[in-house]
Formats: structure tokens, C-alpha cells, sequence
């Protein structure tokens, strides 16, 4: 199944990483979902910008609607430059009624952003510096420790309001957890 | 592998082919299932909920359009659960967009005022949640109006499966879900489409609409009548 003409090849960074990444799946079914993980984790910023996505079409024949799909579906996937440290915020039931609101928007002002909603609808939160992300989760699957944050890949669990802006402080001033 | 099964709807025995849905077969015998998203000649994908029934030995219901026929299956296609049910799902797809019948093109031949109107939906319990959403006019001939999109998927199904083009996909999730065309791109820009306008064909709404049809663009030329009766006057 083809896609139409692709009058000009998108720049793509690093564009042999990419043939190759494209190259070990292609083929297989399912293979969509691995090449877009694997794409946005070698991204400089861990996102996926449309020209990679174009390519990624282009290459496997999958059509790019059904790649677009898919990149929307999954909160995994982001379609905007993330910043260097993530901070993920859940909003769960467990976690609310714990207060992960007042958490929300205290980080948020910390920081010093407002939400802004993406091509796909998705609610993203990234500074201007590109230093923080802020994310919203469904739920962590920790509900006993309400309310949950996930700094950096690591979750915190009965995360106190004080705790969470002297964390976030340590990693603006260049610090590590 | 045709293997023959008997199955019954409504009480009536009915003879069928194994691996045939209950949709399918109840439509080729003349009983009624209400569906919205199901299209004859595409695949199935369960999206509308409106072709639930009742199957003896299921305690839940089961999308008729999804479900293959077994032997000695035995399938109610209208009950007072089912009735509310189907209700309830026609409200819900009413509320989730800004359907408004009177300025729609599609007002008189739609599949969902149809079906409103023989489930009796006169209201809607449930408060609309009035999306703002955009008109894309960029195609020349066709125009898409998300505000009336049901999400059905059956434009999308056949753009890829008919036409094989796959212009069109769903993007996003839940409330979020969108109709795409490639990578969100404006539909008269999409490289891959072929303007043969099978998805407005199978639009059950006013969704997808060809150009030229829409309330506020049949505007009437008066003037040229009453220039014709000023030009004659001199004769």
C-alpha cells in the first residue's frame, strides 16, 4: 500500500540511526510501535517530530494517517521537544483525593509554565528553557502511596508538597536527585 | 468451510454460515438491527454500540456487528434494556459534538436523525459538551465538518479498504479522538487523496459534504431576475 508521492526527502537527524532503527523492524507486524519508541529514544529531545514521522511512513508503506494514529494514541509518544528533566504528576482517584492537584499547580508555578495543548490534543507542559516537563499520568499503579510523582524516571511515593519543590529546585540549580 | 449452523433471532429459526456475523445474518433475513457504524463491504470495528443485542446465555450484550453466529445461538434484537440502551448511546453521541439538524447538509438523509428518530430521542439527558472544533473547506471539492463526525471510522475504513489510499485516520483518544488526514495535514493538501469522494459517500452524517450543499450556501440569485425584467423594459 503506498502513500502517494513524497516530492522531497524530510531531513531527518542522524539519518542512518534512523534507516537502521526503520531496517530492524521493518517488516514484521506491529512494527510501527517499536520503530516510534525507539526513534523518539534516540531524539535529542525524546519527541517525534512530523518530518520523522513522514519518513517513517515513506520507508515502511505504512500509510502516515495510520502513523499519526498511532503516535496520538499513546501517551508514550510525544509530538513536542521535552525538556530535560521530567516531572509527572499523578492524577489518578487515590492521588487527587491526596492532593495531587494543590502538587500540579504548585510545580507548575514553580516553574513557571502553563499548560499548552498540542497538534493532537494532548496537554503538554514544557518551560521555554526546555529544562522541565511537566506531565500528567492516569495512574502509577501505587495507589497506597498517594499521592505519586515520578521525577525523573524514579517514583516518589506520599509526596508532601515541601519535599517535591526542594527536589525540583536541587535539579533547576543543575543538581541530581 | 462453509459450515451450516441454525441460529435464532427473535424467536425464529434461522439458517446461516458458520463465521458470519449476527448482523449479517439478521440482515439477509429481513430482521432489523439498528447500526451506525457498520457498512456493507467493509470490515467491522464494534465503534457505535448501537447494534447491541441480547444473546441467550450472555449475561452482558454484545455488538451484533462483531459477533459470529454459533450453532444454536439464540439472539434478541429489541427488548426494553436494549431499547434504553440504544437510547442512551444515540444521547451520548449527540452530546459529544454540536449536532445541529436545522443548518445541517445532511438534514433529511441522515443516518443519525434517522435513527433518533425511530428511537424516539426527542432530548438529551445529558449536558452537550459543545467542542470547539474546525470546518476543513481546504479540499476543492469536499468539505469536512468535525462538529458533525460520529467518529464511526467508516470513511477511514473506506478510503484504506476500497479506495486503498488511507487518507484517513483517527488520532488521538477518548473525548480527544480526531479524523485525520495524513499527518493532520489540511485535507486539500493530503498528497495521498485521490478526490474520489468514496468517504463522503459513506459518511452516514453531514460530516463529510460535497461543496455547494450547505444551508448557508445556497444563497438565490434574485437579481438577475429582476435585471432580466429592467432589461426588457426598453424593448
Amino acid at each position: 500500500m503506498t502513500t502517494g508521492v513524497v516530492t522531497a526527502l524530510p531531513r531527518v537527524d542522524d539519518q542512518d540511526l534512523t534507516d537502521r532503527i526503520i531496517g530492524d523492524h521493518a517488516g514484521r507486524p506491529g512494527a510501527l510501535l517499536g520503530i516510534l519508541e525507539k526513534l523518539q529514544d534516540a531524539n535529542r529531545y525524546k519527541y517525534l517530530p512530523m518530518e520523522t514521522l513522514e519518513y517513517v511512513a515513506m520507508r515502511t508503506g505504512i500509510p502516515q494517517a495510520q502513523v499519526y494514529s498511532v503516535a496520538t494514541f499513546f501517551t508514550l509518544f510525544n509530538l513536542d521537544p521535552q525538556g530535560v528533566h521530567t516531572v509527572a504528576i499523578c492524577r489518578g482517584t487515590a492521588c487527587h483525593t491526596r492532593g495531587s492537584r494543590a502538587l500540579l499547580e504548585r510545580v507548575k508555578l514553580q516553574l513557571g509554565v502553563g499548560a499548552t495543548v498540542d497538534a493532537a490534543g494532548k496537554v503538554t507542559m514544557t518551560t521555554p528553557d526546555r529544562r522541565f516537563t511537566i506531565r500528567t499520568v492516569a495512574c502509577f499503579g501505587q495507589c497506597a502511596l498517594a499521592p505519586v510523582v515520578e521525577v525523573d524516571h524514579a517514583i516518589r511515593g506520599h509526596v508532601k508538597e515541601q519535599v517535591l519543590i526542594r527536589e525540583v529546585e536541587t535539579l533547576r540549580k543543575g543538581g541530581t536527585r | 468451510m462453509t459450515e451450516k449452523v441454525k441460529v435464532r433471532i427473535d424467536g425464529e429459526v434461522i439458517a446461516a454460515t458458520a463465521g458470519q456475523t449476527i448482523l449479517e445474518v439478521a440482515r439477509t433475513n429481513n430482521k432489523y438491527i439498528p447500526a451506525l457504524c457498520y457498512m456493507e463491504g467493509l470490515s467491522t470495528v464494534g465503534a457505535c454500540r448501537l447494534c447491541m443485542v441480547e444473546v441467550s446465555g450472555v449475561a452482558r450484550l454484545l455488538p451484533a456487528c462483531t459477533t459470529p453466529v454459533q450453532e444454536g445461538l439464540a439472539v434478541a434484537t429489541t427488548s426494553p434494556q436494549l431499547e434504553s440502551y440504544r437510547k442512551m448511546a444515540l444521547e451520548l453521541l449527540f452530546a459529544e459534538r454540536n449536532h445541529v439538524c436545522a443548518v445541517c447538509v445532511s438534514s433529511g438523509h441522515c443516518e443519525l436523525q434517522t435513527l433518533a428518530q425511530e428511537h424516539g430521542v426527542t432530548s438529551v439527558r445529558y449536558p452537550y459538551s459543545y467542542p470547539r472544533l474546525p470546518v476543513d473547506t481546504t479540499h476543492p471539492r469536499f468539505v469536512l465538518d468535525h462538529n458533525r463526525c460520529v467518529l464511526c471510522s467508516r470513511c477511514v475504513r473506506t478510503c484504506a479498504e476500497v479506495e486503498g489510499a488511507h487518507v484517513w485516520d483517527l488520532a488521538g483518544r477518548g473525548v480527544g479522538s480526531r479524523l485525520v488526514s495524513e499527518l493532520q495535514r489540511p485535507w486539500g493538501e493530503a498528497t495521498s487523496c485521490t478526490s474520489c469522494g468514496k468517504c463522503v459517500q459513506a459518511c452516514p452524517t453531514g460530516a463529510m459534504a460535497e461543496k455547494g450543499f450547505g444551508v448557508e450556501e445556497m444563497t438565490k440569485r434574485r437579481a438577475a431576475v429582476s435585471r432580466l425584467t429592467s432589461m426588457r423594459e426598453g424593448e
